[in-house]
């Protein structure tokens, strides 16, 4: 099957409206089973006690927060190389999700860093590096949405996020290359240092936020695809209400 | 402070954000559709 196949807006569009709900279906289940896991059946821990669980929330953001960065610039970066339009769409999908995740990441952290480190903020490396990451984000976003002509905005936000790339490796090794107040990773390829119903109960959450950010970022580009396919054939016979023939063609409602 | 606050917190927070991002979702689908219907009417004023 040719690869640009689903780059075609209306097919993508279907497509996408097919499989969200299933991605929130899967996000509900794996969270349910990763709290489940993570209040029930991890042990509370021998140093700060009940309050690491916010890592069950925390670390699948954060690690959230940097992936779907790193795949909104492939996108961007795609869109410039290809000149596709879904590519830049799905960029401007993820965008918005990405900055979700990251602004819990902070929050999150801010929540935890208080009873343990005794304080909600510093101007710790890792801290400030994703705290410029959601600055991205942001940045990203509005550049997106600040020229009339929406492909120049594509364009300008997929330089932006491109350009932003570097700020991943710096968050990722900030812990190593810096003496942070921010502790060192747990988990890595090597190993884990967690007990393995704590590692089971992050993963299951990580898998949860995946499941949930792929799901909104595929109902967000749907509603993208309209406002820029608004004034194509295929939107405009078979847009809000669509008619007998659309629906025999197989196009859902949008 | 009890554990229970920050813990509360962060859950209580992501909730939020998650629902508020959903709200968004259908706000934004929402008004996609109405721009379309509106250039409907407008051409069909034409």
């Amino acid at each position: 099957m040719n690869l640009f196949f689903f780059s075609s807006p209306p097919t993508f569009f279907r497509l996408a409206g097919a499989m969200a709900p299933w991605f929130f279906v899967l996000a509900a289940v794996l969270a349910a089973a990763g709290l489940y896991v993570g209040f029930v059946v991890a042990p509370t821990d021998a140093v700060q006690g009940e309050v690491y669980r916010i890592i069950f929330i925390h670390v699948p953001a954060a690690w959230m927060s940097m992936f779907l960065y790193f795949v909104m610039a492939c996108w961007g970066a795609a869109s410039l190389t290809f000149n596709t339009r879904l590519s830049a769409m799905m960029a401007r999908a993820i965008a918005p999700t990405g900055a979700m995740f990251t602004f819990l990441a902070l929050w999150t952290g801010a929540f935890w860093g208080r009873p343990t480190w005794g304080t909600y903020w510093a101007w710790d490396a890792r801290m400030t590096s994703e705290l410029v990451l959601l600055f991205l984000y942001f940045g990203f976003i509005a550049l997106a949405n600040a020229f009339e002509d929406p492909r120049r905005g594509d364009r300008a936000a997929a330089l932006l996020g491109i350009i932003g790339l570097v700020n991943l490796p710096i968050i990722y090794f900030s812990v190593h290359w810096w003496n942070t107040l921010h502790q060192g990773s747990s988990v890595s390829f090597k190993g884990t240092s967690m007990h393995v119903a704590m590692l089971w109960g992050m993963l299951l959450m990580a898998l949860a936020c995946w499941m949930y950010a792929i799901g909104a970022s595929l109902v967000r580009v749907r509603s993208v695809i309209l406002e820029r396919e608004s004034r194509t054939r295929w939107v405009r016979e078979n847009g809000p209400r669509p008619s007998a023939a659309g629906a025999a063609a197989g196009v859902t409602k949008p | 402070m009890s554990h229970d606050y920050f813990i509360w917190m962060s859950y209580g927070a992501a909730a939020i954000a998650v629902a508020a991002e959903l709200i968004a979702l259908r706000l934004g689908r929402a008004r996609a559709l109405r721009r379309i219907e509106e250039e409907k009417d407008l051409e069909a004023q034409d």
